[in-house]
């Protein structure tokens, strides 16, 4: 498993972790291409079944970011 | 309300044994507002046992679907498809849900995921603790509304015991002796003077005792024209 292949699913906050992420790519930061960034309304949305469903349905890893 | 908590991963796995097609019911009620049974958590009971039968090898086809309430086939009625096309059930009714399932889908095969624990209520956030045994024969208006039969270790109808020790029963300092807190409350009120008559004892044929219990109402029984 490359870090290409690796699934790392974010989920993250629209009010913080987002805008980071936003910002990153206004400024052309480079991040691998198996991170997929998913807005939340906020990271207390982020109950228990999002993230087993996440991993159900295939992601090796998930980082929650707010 | 009724309270339950969730069998062990383990345990639910060997009530499924091979099964390839599984219906895991939640129930709208008592057990969703005690988090053992509700929508949520069939969800991700469903999803924990898909996961985990995928990593044994085996994938099975489980689902899951909630209904209002469990204990009336009316409920169930609405989910007749998806059980009847089951190979298990697996409820997570309370005790009475598991068998309202099993009477009213007499060729269906189902299984508890729940332990159906006490009647009571929530005294904080994440605990719940019993108040009621049901004993048919309500003795709370002796008590001041603390009930002896659920919440006295030995269901003392005139206690309490010697075992009372700074307010907390012999059987677990953690809990609270049910005659002290009775004591407490009828001081309280200034109503001591009624924990003096002495109780006869209970005739407990009305409980669980006296055998399965039923109740029934000709005036809300419907008749049917002969
Ligand atoms: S200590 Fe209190 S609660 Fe425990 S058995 Fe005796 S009277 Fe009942």
């Amino acid at each position: 498993m490359n870090s290409d292949s690796t699934l790392i699913v974010a989920f993250c906050c629209e009010h913080c972790a987002y805008a980071a992420a936003d910002l990153a790519g206004g400024l052309r930061m480079q991040y691998p291409s198996g991170i997929r960034i998913v807005m939340l309304p906020c990271t207390g949305k982020a109950d228990p079944l999002l993230l087993l469903r996440t991993f159900e349905e295939g992601a090796d890893g998930i980082m929650v970011a707010g | 309300m009724i309270v339950a908590e969730q069998k062990t991963i383990d345990e639910v796995k060997t009530l499924l044994a091979d099964a390839r097609k599984v219906l895991v019911i939640g129930c709208g009620t008592c057990v969703t507002v005690c988090f053992a049974g509700g929508s949520r958590e069939a969800a991700i009971l469903a999803c924990s046992l898909r996961m985990a039968s995928q990593l044994e090898g085996h994938a099975r086809d489980i689902t899951d679907v909630t209904v209002q309430r469990q204990c009336e086939w009316e409920y169930l009625d609405q989910a007749a498809d998806q059980i009847k096309d089951a190979e298990v059930i697996l409820s997570l009714g309370c005790g009475v849900g598991v068998q309202a399932i099993a009477e009213r889908f007499p060729n269906a095969w189902v299984v508890p995921g729940l332990n159906t624990k006490f009647m009571g209520l929530p005294t904080e956030q994440g605990v719940w603790a019993e108040r009621c045994a049901a004993c048919g024969d309500c003795v709370l208006g002796l008590t001041g509304g603390v009930c002896p039969i659920a919440r006295c270790s030995k269901s003392l109808l005139n206690g309490p015991c010697g075992g009372s020790e700074g307010g907390h029963c012999e059987i677990d300092p953690d809990t609270p002796c049910g005659w002290q807190l009775i004591y407490d409350r009828m001081e309280k009120l200034g109503k001591l003077e009624l924990l003096m008559d002495v109780q006869p004892p209970k005739n407990w044929q009305k409980a669980r005792d006296g055998g399965p219990r039923k109740i029934v109402r000709e005036d809300l029984k419907l008749h049917h024209e002969e």
